[in-house]
Parts: C-alpha cells; sequence; structure tokens
C-alpha cells in the first residue's frame, strides 16, 4: 500500500466574521483507512468536510486529492472525482422510497436518459437491490424514506454511499444514535469496504465508540488540528479530555 | 346541447395540458412557476400567427409555438435557478407581468388590447378540423399525449432527480447531480405543453387577446393542480374538470345574480386554495424544504 | 424639460413605491412571510376610503383614517388566523404563498362584486398642481406623500432601533429562535410587524385613489413592485427596499421620455430580472447564499 496521502490539505483558513472555522490546518488522509475527526461542537469539523468538498471556499490553503488540487470544485463535482458525502442530518430523499433512494444516487446524468442504454439501466437496479441487501433494508424496499425508522434512516444514508464507486468517503456521524448491535453492523460494513480500496474520513462524536472504528485520530478544537495519530494516544490525552469535556484555561 | 358539451370538454382538454404541465414542476420538481398564462399567451399568440401567415396545419403550428415557449423559459429559468428556487417563483411573476405589457402593447405583432382575430380554422395532414367533434378528438388527443409523456418521464431517472432536487437539493448535487440543469430542462418541458395548450386554444375560439392571459388565469391552473392533488398525473385533469363544471353547476343555482358568478367562482378557488393550505398542506406534496435556506 | 418634470414625478412615485417596499420588508424581514397579500392590503385600503369618502360622504381625513386602520387590521387578522395556523404546521414558503393569494383572489373578487370592475377615483382639490419654478408642476398631494414618505421612515428607523419592539423585531429577523430564548414572543412581535408593514402601504393607497385611481387587480402590481424594490435593495435591508422603491419609481417615471407609459410599466420588472441575473443580492443585501 502505497504512502502517499488520498486527501491532503495544507494550511487551510476559514474565518466566517470573527469566528476562525479552519485555522492552518494540516491533514493527511492515508489510503484504506479510517481516520475520524473528533473535537467539541462547533470545532470546525463539518467545516472541513465543506471545505474538501467545495460548499465552502477556503481563505488561504490548498487541498489536494491523489495529488491534483480541489480548488474550485463545488458539491456536484467533487461527487464527479469520486468523493462521496454523508450528512449529520443525513439528507435523505424523503418523499422518495428507499429502492429510489438508492437507484437514484447512481442517476448522474442530467438529460431525461443515462448513459448506457437498458443494459446499464438494469445493471444499476440490480446493483440498488443487493446494496440494499447488504444493509438489511430489503423488507423496506419500497417504503418512503420519511418512514423509515431511525436506525433504518441511517443505514440507508450509508447504502446511498456504498452504491456509489466513491473511493473517498467523509461521512458526519455516520453511526451516532445506534444501538450497539446496529453499530456493530454498522462498523463491519464501513471497514469491510477499506478492502476494495476505500479511504474513509468520519465525524464522531462518541469518544467510547471511536476507537472501535478507526485507525488513526484527528482532534479539532476551534479550528485547529490539536492532535493526529494514533487512537489510543490521542484518546488517552489528559489535555485533549478536559478541552474536549469542556474545561479551558 | 351537444355542442355546448362539446366547447366544454375542448376547454378541459386544454386546461387539462396546461394543469398537467404545470404540475410536473410544481408537483414533481417543487418549482413553483406563476408564469403558465404567460406561456400560455405566448403560445395563443405564436399559433394565431403561423396560423394567420404561414400555415394552418397543427404539425407546423404545435411545435413552432413549444420551441418559442421552450427557449422563452430560458429567460426566467437561467438567471433564477442559479440562485435560490423562491427566486423563480419572483422572476415567473415579474415574467407574468411583462408578458401582460407585451400583449397589450406590442400593437404591431399581438394587435393590442383588442387582440389578433379572425384565427383561420386547424388543419391536419390537410384535413380542415372544422367541426367540433373532430377538434375535440384532436384536442383529447394532444392531452392523451402530454399525459403519457409527463408519465413516462416521471417513472425515468429524469423523474427520480426531479423528486431528489425537490427533496433535497444539496443531497443529490453531493451525488453528482446537476440541479440547475435538470431543473432548466424540466421547465422548459413544461412550458413546451403549454405551447401545445396555447395553440389549441388560439384555434378553437378564433381569436387572441390578452385579457385571457393574466395573472388570473394563473389562479385558475394553479386551483386545478391544488384542487386535483399534486402527488398524481391524472388528479390536475381531474382539477381542470371541477374547475369547468363550476360554472356550470353555479348557474343552476338562480338566485345568485349572473354577471357576478365568474367572480363567485375566482372567490371559491381562493379560498379553497386558503382552506386547503391551512388544514390539508400535504395535499401539496411538491413544496421544497426552503426552511433550510431562507432561515439562515 | 421634460426630463426634469418626469424626475419629480419619479420621485413622488418612487416615494409612495419605497413605502410599500419597505412595508413588504418589514413583515418579510421579521417573519419569513411572503406575504403577497399586501398589495390586497392596498386595494382594501383604497376601496373602503373610496367607499367612505365619494360614496358615504365622510370627510375625507377621517375616511383616510379608517381605511389605514382598516389596512392594519386586515394584516394583523391574516397573520393571526391564516399565517401562523400554517407556520405551526411546518409551513413552507410556498403553502404559505399559496394561502396568501388565495386571500387576495378571495378579496379582489369580493371588490369586483360591490364596486365593479372598472377604475374608481376620488377628485380632490389636492391633485391640483403648483408650479416650482422652470415650467416644473407639482401636485399638492405629491407633496404630501412625499413628506408623509419621509416622515413615516423617519418614524420607523426610531421605532426599530429606540423601541423595545422595533428591536425585538430586528432580532426576530436574524434569529427567531433566540428571540424565544429570551423570553419574547415571537407570534406577538409578528403582529407588530404586520401591523406596520400594513400601515406604510395605506398613504400609498389613499395616494392612488385619488390620482391614477384603483382597480381591484392593482394588488397584484403593487406587491410585486415591493418585492421587486426588495430584491434590487438587497433582501434583508429595509433601507434597500426603500432605496430600491426610489430607484424603481424613478425609472418608471423617466422611461416615459422614450417608451409611452404602456411600456413604462414593465420597467421595473425588467430591472427586476437584470438584478437577479447580475446581483441577486441586491444593493445592500446580503450575499445570497444557495
Amino acid at each position: 500500500m502505497s504512502d502517499t496521502p488520498v486527501l491532503r490539505l495544507q494550511r487551510v483558513n476559514k474565518r466566517f466574521g470573527g469566528v476562525v472555522a479552519a485555522n492552518d490546518v494540516d491533514l493527511d488522509l492515508p489510503p484504506g483507512v479510517v481516520t475520524a475527526l473528533v473535537g467539541p461542537n462547533g470545532a470546525g469539523k463539518t467545516t472541513l468536510f465543506n471545505l474538501i468538498t467545495g460548499n465552502l471556499k477556503p481563505d488561504s490553503g490548498e487541498i489536494t486529492l491523489r495529488g491534483e488540487s480541489l480548488l474550485g470544485t463545488d458539491a456536484r463535482k467533487s461527487a464527479l472525482r469520486g468523493i462521496a458525502r454523508s450528512f449529520q442530518d443525513l439528507r435523505l430523499f424523503e418523499q422518495m422510497t428507499v429502492f429510489e433512494n438508492v437507484l437514484s444516487v447512481m442517476e448522474r446524468s442530467a438529460l431525461p436518459w443515462q448513459p448506457g442504454g437498458r443494459a446499464a439501466a438494469r445493471a444499476r437496479r440490480e446493483k440498488a437491490d443487493a446494496t440494499i441487501e447488504t444493509v438489511g433494508l430489503t423488507n423496506w424496499r419500497d417504503a418512503r424514506a420519511i418512514d423509515l425508522g431511525y436506525a433504518e434512516q441511517k443505514f440507508l444514508s450509508l447504502a446511498r454511499i456504498l452504491v456509489t464507486d466513491a473511493t473517498l468517503w467523509l461521512l458526519d456521524e455516520p453511526a451516532s444514535g445506534l444501538d450497539p448491535a446496529s453499530y456493530e453492523r454498522f462498523v463491519n460494513l464501513v471497514r469491510g469496504r477499506l478492502a476494495h480500496g476505500i479511504t474513509i474520513c468520519l465525524i464522531e462524536h462518541n469518544l467510547d465508540i471511536v476507537h472501535g472504528i478507526s485507525d488513526r485520530i484527528a482532534f479539532l478544537d476551534q479550528g485547529t488540528v490539536l492532535a493526529a495519530g494514533e487512537p489510543r494516544a490521542i484518546l488517552n490525552d489528559p489535555k485533549l479530555a478536559a478541552i474536549y469535556f469542556g474545561e479551558r484555561r | 346541447m351537444q355542442g355546448y358539451i362539446l366547447n366544454l370538454l375542448i376547454l378541459v382538454s386544454i386546461s387539462g395540458i396546461l394543469a398537467t404541465s404545470l404540475n410536473f414542476i410544481i408537483g414533481y420538481a417543487g418549482i413553483y412557476s406563476m408564469a403558465h398564462a404567460a406561456f400560455f399567451g405566448v403560445a395563443a399568440y405564436t399559433g394565431a400567427l403561423v396560423a394567420m401567415h404561414v400555415s394552418t396545419s397543427l404539425l407546423v403550428t404545435i411545435p413552432i409555438a413549444m420551441a418559442v415557449c421552450a427557449a422563452l423559459s430560458l429567460v426566467i429559468s437561467l438567471p433564477s435557478l442559479r440562485v435560490r428556487g423562491d427566486y423563480f417563483v419572483v422572476a415567473s411573476l415579474g415574467l407574468q407581468m411583462i408578458a401582460f405589457t407585451v400583449f397589450s402593447e406590442w400593437k404591431e405583432v399581438t394587435g393590442g388590447i383588442g387582440g389578433l382575430t379572425g384565427v383561420p380554422v386547424a388543419t391536419l395532414f390537410g384535413f380542415r378540423l372544422a367541426s367540433l367533434e373532430s377538434f375535440f378528438l384532436v384536442a383529447l388527443t394532444c392531452l392523451a399525449l402530454v399525459v403519457l409523456i409527463i408519465y413516462t418521464l416521471v417513472h425515468t431517472s429524469f423523474g427520480r432527480s426531479l423528486k431528489a432536487i425537490r427533496d433535497n437539493e444539496v443531497a443529490a448535487a453531493t451525488f453528482g447531480k446537476n440541479p440547475i440543469v435538470i431543473k432548466t430542462i424540466a421547465v422548459a418541458i413544461s412550458t413546451a405543453f403549454c405551447g401545445v395548450a396555447g395553440v389549441l386554444y388560439a384555434f378553437h375560439i378564433s381569436f387572441v387577446n390578452p385579457e385571457s392571459f393574466t395573472v388570473d388565469q394563473s389562479v385558475f391552473i394553479m386551483s386545478m393542480i391544488i384542487i386535483g392533488g399534486t402527488g398524481t398525473v391524472f388528479g390536475p385533469i381531474l382539477g381542470a374538470l371541477i374547475i369547468h363544471l363550476l360554472p356550470a353547476g353555479l348557474t343552476y343555482l338562480t338566485f345568485l345574480p349572473a354577471r357576478d358568478l365568474a367572480s363567485l367562482q375566482q372567490i371559491i378557488y381562493g379560498a379553497a386554495m386558503v382552506l386547503l393550505m391551512i388544514y390539508w398542506p400535504s395535499g401539496l406534496i411538491g413544496r421544497a424544504n426552503v426552511k433550510d435556506t431562507w432561515a439562515k | 424639460m421634460l426630463l426634469l418634470q418626469l424626475l419629480v414625478d419619479g420621485l413622488q412615485l418612487g416615494a409612495l413605491y419605497a413605502l410599500m417596499a419597505v412595508g413588504f420588508a418589514v413583515i418579510f424581514g421579521s417573519t419569513r412571510v411572503f406575504h403577497y397579500a399586501h398589495g390586497t392590503t392596498y386595494v382594501l385600503v383604497g376601496y373602503l376610503f373610496y367607499w367612505m369618502a365619494e360614496r358615504l360622504a365622510v370627510p375625507w381625513w377621517l375616511a383616510a383614517a379608517l381605511a389605514a386602520l382598516a389596512g392594519v387590521v386586515f394584516g394583523v387578522v391574516l397573520d393571526r388566523f391564516v399565517y401562523r395556523p400554517i407556520q405551526r404546521d411546518e409551513g413552507s414558503f410556498f403553502t404559505v404563498f399559496v394561502a396568501s393569494f388565495g386571500v387576495g383572489v378571495v378579496v379582489e373578487n369580493l371588490v369586483v362584486i360591490f364596486f365593479g370592475a372598472s377604475f374608481v377615483s376620488i377628485s380632490t382639490p389636492l391633485t391640483r398642481v403648483t408650479d416650482i419654478g422652470g415650467g416644473i408642476v407639482i401636485s399638492y398631494l405629491g407633496i404630501c406623500s412625499m413628506l408623509i414618505a419621509v416622515a413615516l421612515f423617519v418614524l420607523l428607523n426610531w421605532l426599530l432601533a429606540r423601541t423595545d419592539v422595533g428591536v425585538a423585531l430586528r432580532a426576530l429577523s436574524e434569529n427567531p429562535e433566540l428571540v424565544r430564548g429570551f423570553g419574547l414572543n415571537p407570534r406577538k412581535l409578528s403582529q407588530y410587524a404586520f401591523a406596520i408593514g400594513s400601515l406604510l402601504v395605506a398613504p400609498a393607497a389613499l395616494v392612488a385613489t385619488c390620482v391614477t385611481g384603483l382597480t381591484p387587480s392593482s394588488g397584484h402590481r403593487v406587491v410585486l413592485i415591493s418585492i421587486a424594490a426588495s430584491i434590487i435593495g438587497g433582501i434583508g435591508s429595509l433601507r434597500g427596499a426603500g432605496f430600491g422603491g426610489l430607484i424603481l419609481g424613478l425609472a418608471e417615471s423617466m422611461a416615459v421620455w422614450k417608451l409611452s407609459t404602456g411600456w413604462s410599466e414593465a420597467v421595473a420588472f425588467v430591472i427586476l430580472f437584470c438584478f437577479i441575473l447580475a446581483r441577486p443580492s441586491g444593493l445592500f443585501g446580503i450575499r445570497a447564499r444557495v
């Protein structure tokens, strides 16, 4: 496995008026590995995702994907370059069924037809059904997304990511609120993809469970990366714990 | 009597086309256009002018009107879809007002307030559609074709993309869809169908003037969708039927003064809109989730 | 000196447009309601004024005051009985818009039933013009409207800057949740917003009844001009809305220099389109984020 990072942020800065959302951020996402971004609320974790996908433009700094700059991209273009992203508030297509949610994500062409003709269409439908089965939502295939329970919605959100051919996943609190059994199933699904060459970065709030899912951790506070490295080292650092739990000097 | 019924059914067919095409963007895409009457008018004037100077064949007038409407839709789509969907409502209202001014003032082309009269009889493959029966068949066929095309579109990837954008535009873009292009195409398709309706209308009543294409007409079309339901492909047609039958029904209530019937109709539609929005807003499935953009 | 005359006319028109626009902006800014029935308030005030002053021989100042009051009541009632119920139930922008539009349709047609569809107006000596030098004329009413506009804007400025209600309204437009957190009641505040906004549109209606006349469908143009001015001036800026109204009034009036009056009515909307195309955030608004 090569060592060149799939995604690299170099001295990325972003301010909103007086608020520093990203402060000289240096971050590498190595390939085939799950990196977790942790930190207290408002630390700038979601902002980093937005900067990577181009929803926000950095004030300065460089963001590269496999060596090529991501600056000037937008949400749509980042998808075309192989980045898939989930949201903390899920953003499912609520009035559409589970099947439609998963299928639609593969249909990117703006024209009233997709490339590849009937054969490709059939292949997409089969892939959608297979993915729905992988996440265990076959029973809800034709239910509307808005009618699903919380855990099912989380798995649908994951299904939409799974079904794309993206090689970099940005998951924003993908498993928060799941019960232990569902969480375990989730972790296995996510980590199982690493063998397929996927690189994953996820934002996670719950420090107790984060070490079960990630290989590396980056700790953010007020837009600054305070530490990055092995989970055990980071999680056992008392200074970081103090920041996380709100004691500041 | 038969003439009266046929006339009514032709108007219902034309309104059905208008309502179905508007529902395509409101119900399935969450794009609220208030300019449908303007496009209807543009199509009617185009159809009348082509019929009077070039050809009375439906196979010539309809495609030309469709192209003109679709091209004109780019005038509102391109600027406003770039920004936010709600700007589209404003832009469409603005276009509606400008269109009315153009219809009334561009006397050399539109005949001004008096409009264009003496639109010749429509022809199809050389056959003159002089009778109400034959015209009704044509109108009904057009309605059926429009419904078929929209039904098909809704069930393709394009329809899914539209619905995805309606439900959550940010997520749709994040997964690689191009909301601006998709919405622009949807609006162009919708207005192209206005083109069909406008030409049929011009031929049917043989004259065209600005009065038929005001905001009130947009109200009519909106009411058909709201009353008939936005979630289905046939709802708008049902709405068109109800809205056209209502005046006939009202004439039976002889205690109502005849000259106020049109206004009473509109009052009923307006009141229905208000009450439906208060008590049954889910009847309007196509509403976009604007809360997360305006509220910030 | 046609151009100068048109400029003066444009200032009068602009003053009235500015009032309407700021009225709309106050409402939309604080409550996020797309109050299409703002135009309906205008029609209501105008027709009530006409009815009382012309048909019932009520002294004009009393008729004007009562009509303006009716306008305020209309706005507040709409908020209470139509908009609030909808917003309570997860009302989206469009649901509110459709309801507002529906109200407009109902009132417009009631007016048609009671007053007919053609123009109504009141003749008053105030429309007589006076020469202000250089052959430029201006009517007393025109002077009045500009003075009223200025007075109301000064009043509004004081209200928003100095009074509790005003400050709360500004806070509401920034962050409704925060307002609730401070123990203020957004619902009560929105009543104030509708009252103020509806009051601002009254002078325009009263003046129009005397000068240009009114028809039941006048409301559409009023609310669209208000929206256009708000967009041009910048969503979120009351000053911008006023400025936008002034610009639109001037543009429409000056357009007569080259176009007929019929065409000049479309000028405002062409300007609107240009802004949506080139600068959707308007002149003073916050950058419109998608």
